[in-house]
């Protein structure tokens, strides 16, 4: 199976038949939550990295600010994924002919994995992170951000 | 007739299409990448003004970081949510600057604008009056009701303002309301 024939079966689908025949409000409402769970998921990472740098919320144990953050951060992510996922599916040929999308996936590859690999393990350990895992804190949170530059692109190329 | 806006708004209007003939604003128009890049950097922004912002409002609402007292958050966070509202007004204008026209032409863009102010006034009433009371000094563990109806206005004033951001593209124009 071709990447094509993918696409078409996605875009063929109920869900993605259901999206793009409806009004265009819906398609604002899911740009509204995507919007709004991405800032959940960042608000939640800039705040582990504040703590981490010695920034913000001292008083709380790292692990604390982890859990606590963690929580909000999948619930954000689960929020920006589930309707980004639904934006795209209702035209796909759109996206993947865009190379700001193309960037974005990328971008947001590469930050998923620095994120599951380094950060998650740096924040594990109990003590403030050095430089070397301070650099890696500034590395995620700039792909996130980069994310959201190639991201808010998309609609511009 | 493809600029129509009610009679009250024609002088703003008018001043809006000056803006943007303005050399920065169509210097910023004319550019392939710059509105999508400052739209990017407006996004970034948001996430250390409003993103945190909604950290401390879920603290004043005693959903969050139950462990650190309001005050220890509000010091240590509202430094870098202040910076993200620069952010977020410098790059507002800019992108105002190059699009003015549009924006005074859309019936939500003065929606948006009025609940900042509303949200901008919640803002300044909790940290002036409600944030310095007794009850807040004495109990900051245990809030009061008043400092969390405060967080939940002010969750849900700046979600109101960004669905009505979003959706300024989205929905008619003065135009086609009237």
């Amino acid at each position: 199976m071709t990447v094509e024939h993918l696409l078409d079966l996605l875009q063929n689908s109920f869900i993605a038949r259901a999206v793009s025949k409806s009004d265009h409000l819906v398609g604002a409402a899911l740009q509204i939550f995507h919007i709004i769970g991405f800032l959940l998921l960042l608000a939640a990472l800039l705040l582990v990295v504040l703590r981490a740098f010695g920034s913000a919320l001292v008083e709380l144990p790292l692990a604390r600010v982890r859990r606590d953050a963690g929580r909000l951060a999948l619930a954000g992510f689960a929020l920006t994924f589930t309707s980004g996922l639904l934006i795209f599916i209702a035209t796909p040929r759109l996206y993947v002919h865009n190379w700001a999308f193309l960037l974005k996936m990328a971008l947001l590859a590469a930050a998923l994995l620095v994120q599951w690999t380094l950060v998650c393990r740096l924040l594990q350990r109990e003590q403030t992170p050095r430089l070397l895992g301070r650099a890696t804190l500034v590395l995620s949170l700039g792909l996130w951000f980069g994310v959201s530059i190639a991201g808010r692109m998309i609609g511009f190329i | 007739m493809n600029d129509y806006v009610p009679p009250p708004l024609e002088g703003l209007y008018a001043w809006a299409l000056t803006v943007e003939s303005a050399p920065l604003g169509v210097a910023i128009a004319e550019s392939r990448f710059a509105f999508a890049i400052i739209e990017g950097i407006h996004l970034i922004g948001l996430v250390f003004a409003v993103g945190l912002l909604f950290l401390i409002d879920l603290r004043l609402m005693g959903v969050l970081l139950r462990g650190v007292s309001v005050h220890r958050v509000l010091a240590q966070l509202r430094p870098w949510a202040i910076a993200g509202f620069v952010t977020i007004f410098i790059t507002g204008t800019l992108l105002f600057w190059s699009s003015a026209g549009r924006l005074v032409q859309s019936p939500v863009f003065p929606i948006k604008l009025g609940l900042i102010a509303l949200a901008g006034l919640n803002a300044l009433y909790f940290e002036l009056v409600i944030a310095r009371s007794e009850a807040v000094r004495q109990h900051p563990w245990q809030l009061p009701l008043s400092a969390r109806l405060a967080g939940a206005s002010s969750l849900l004033l700046w979600t109101l303002v960004i669905i009505a951001g979003r959706l300024i593209p989205y929905l008619p124009t003065w135009q086609t309301t009237l």
